[in-house]
């Protein structure tokens, strides 16, 4: 070992070129990050989205996916109340999913209802004054945009209007409620102005009391492990609802996304091969610059695997500065593309396509250190196969 | 006597070109004993370069061979000849090619370090290196912030490193002005008066002629000049082709 650092000295010879190669492979590294990033962060995040309450188990409508408005599943309560009953179950809860009104002076503003039984509930999180009592008939919880157009605050009583007339546009079913609490919804959309009463009210307002009415059914194993043997056990019980489990709905969600995956590893091979092209490059045009001096270290003993650790030390430097402002720059630029891409209409803002999961770092910064060592690998081939005494010949030339 | 530090024998070195084998050497033998300052000159592409570099180990010969303290350069392997430039040669060079990125203390540590040295043994070798080449007050500058005078004492100081049996010197004036020549002739002759053996390259008269004895070279043999009797010219060579 020299201990001198040379090589790594040599790339402040031209730091204009090494400056631009580093931004080079910042930007690659970047690309491929974002790319790592995207391919398993998709999942990732439908799968914590779905499991943010711990509720592993959906009941459904036969056929259909959750959370389908239109579809909905009858005698709710009753299907609740055996489920509950049955070993291995935490908790059940089941919901109502509807669009409805607020009025506000003369005007309707539209919302979405969630029906909830707030005893087993996985759907949402308090930000401030309480939650509903599960016989509270005259409560009602809104998400901050719908306190904002609304403009209500906790205390304060709203009307929701359901069940439009759509010939004379007057309300058939009006109800005053009191605002208990606000809260974050867990599947609302940005800005998305959402109100929840207990089952039993949205029913009335929804005009689904007829029949005991709710969109889903979400249950809780008492082990995350056993949540796969009691969907079993409920499909078997209940024949006539869908029942998936969140890794079947992952499942299922990651099949229709293989073609986003096999693009993101496109675009992430192809930042890869820039990524060699950039250090390779650099390294080579180094290499034939400093062709004699090369020569001459040689001549003079130093050996030639002192030459190529010093060669792959410059192009695994280059990869680990690169990489490094890679990797900020990915954070930054995942989460400017996370908030454009999650302010879609429809997607849960709570949804991110781009996870910074640990994993993904280390993966991404793996590959990069590999791919920075096998660019240089040319350069330093060449440099420790330079024919000394012609060299210094055409040097003395 | 003692024993001679270089011996070659037969040394013939072709080149190919244009589809021809070019005669750079056609059967070179010599002694040098330690303790010698030999010149070896001729006019341009007579050979004595490429015979520096045969004797150095830095290229192979075509047939032939050449001994260094008993060691035959042929047997070894490229690791090995690696090894014996380290620490048995050392090179000085007509462009000096120092190492920019470095300091002149850090160049001359360079084959030190290569050596093995350890860092605090090294520092003080390449200190007390340019203090003999007059340069210890410049050991914080870079090869880049020192003159093309300062720059070969700084590679002369290099080859000196390792405490070589054997200098090797390729036009070591040959990018200098004649006043800074001069000073590198006088650094030589202490050099020799020290113990160093020397063998230099050269197309300057006056570093030829300060030499032990002097080798004239023409077509890639070793040739009898014609005015032997000059003062400069102490032993012939050991053979002439």
């Amino acid at each position: 070992m020299s201990g001198l650092g040379w090589g790594l000295k040599s790339l402040g010879r031209h730091r204009l070129r090494t400056a631009l190669s580093i931004a080079g492979i910042a930007v690659s590294a970047a690309m491929l990050l974002d790319m790592v990033m995207l391919s398993g962060g998709i999942e990732k995040s439908f799968a914590e989205l779905l499991l943010a309450k711990g509720y592993q188990i959906r009941l459904t409508p036969k056929g259909t996916l959750p959370f389908d408005t239109d579809a909905t599943l009858s005698g709710a309560t009753e299907l609740v109340t055996s489920i509950r009953r049955m070993p291995g179950i935490a908790a059940a809860g089941a919901v109502l999913g509807a669009s409805l009104y607020g009025r506000r002076r003369d005007s309707l503003i539209t919302l979405f209802g969630y029906g909830i039984q707030p005893e087993a509930q996985a759907l949402y999180t308090v930000l401030s004054g309480g939650d509903l009592d599960p016989r509270d008939s005259i409560g009602v919880l809104l998400s901050l945009p719908a306190a904002r157009v609304l403009q209500a605050q906790v205390g304060d009583t709203v009307t929701l209007v359901g069940r439009l007339d759509p010939q004379v546009v007057t309300a058939a079913v009006g109800r005053k409620v009191i605002v208990r609490g606000l809260v974050r919804w867990v599947y609302d959309y940005r800005d998305q102005p959402s109100v929840g009463t207990v089952l039993p009210v949205m029913q009335s307002l929804a005009g689904k009391t007829a029949g005991d009415q709710a969109s889903l059914l979400m249950v809780r194993a008492s082990e995350d492990t056993a949540a796969p043997a009691v969907a079993k056990t409920l499909r078997q019980r209940f024949p006539q609802v869908e029942v998936s489990s969140v890794a079947d709905l992952v499942r299922e969600f990651k099949q229709r996304l293989v073609y986003f995956r096999q693009l993101s590893y496109i675009l992430g091979s192809m930042s890869l091969i820039v990524t060699v092209l950039l250090i390779a490059t650099l390294l080579t045009i180094t290499v034939n610059e400093r062709l004699g001096e090369i020569a001459t270290l040689r001549a003079i003993g130093i050996s030639r695997a002192t030459v190529v650790r010093e060669v792959l030390l410059q192009g695994v430097s280059l990869t680990v500065v690169g990489s490094v402002l890679g990797i900020l720059l990915g954070l930054v630029t995942a989460r400017y593309l996370d908030s454009i891409l999650t302010s879609f209409p429809g997607l849960p803002a709570a949804f991110s396509f781009f996870v910074p999961r640990r994993e993904s770092l280390i993966r991404a910064a793996l590959v990069l250190f590999l791919t920075g060592s096998l660019a240089a690998l040319y350069p330093a081939w060449l440099a420790s196969r330079a024919a000394i005494a012609a060299v210094l010949r055409a040097e003395a030339a | 006597m003692s024993p001679p530090v270089l011996v070659a024998r037969d040394l013939r070195k072709d080149y190919p070109m244009y589809g021809q084998a070019v005669h750079a050497l056609r059967g070179v033998s010599l002694e040098i004993a330690a303790g010698e300052y030999v010149a070896v000159v001729g006019p341009s592409g007579s050979g004595k370069s490429t015979l520096l570099q045969l004797i150095g180990g830095i290229d192979s010969p075509t047939s032939g061979t050449v001994e260094i303290l008993g060691t035959v350069l042929q047997s070894l392997s490229d690791r090995e000849l690696t090894r014996l430039r380290l620490t048995r040669l050392g090179f000085i060079f007509q462009r000096f090619h120092l190492l920019p990125v470095l300091t002149a203390q850090e160049n001359v540590e360079l084959p030190m370090a290569e050596a093995g040295v350890p860092r605090e043994q090294r520092r003080a070798r390449a200190l007390e290196l340019l203090g003999y080449v007059g340069l210890e007050h410049r050991a914080r500058h870079r090869a880049t912030q020192l003159s093309g005078g300062e720059m070969q004492r700084v590679a002369i100081a290099r080859a000196l490193a390792n405490r070589p049996a054997l200098l090797l010197a390729d036009e070591p004036t040959g990018e200098l002005d004649a006043a800074t020549g001069h000073e590198i002739l006088e650094l030589f002759r202490q050099l020799n008066r020290d113990g160093t053996t020397l063998v230099v390259v050269t197309h300057d008269d006056r570093l030829a002629e300060q030499a032990d004895r002097i080798i004239h070279m023409l077509d890639g043999h070793i040739v009898i000049p014609e005015r032997a009797e000059s003062s400069a010219v102490h032993g012939l060579p050991a053979s002439t082709t």
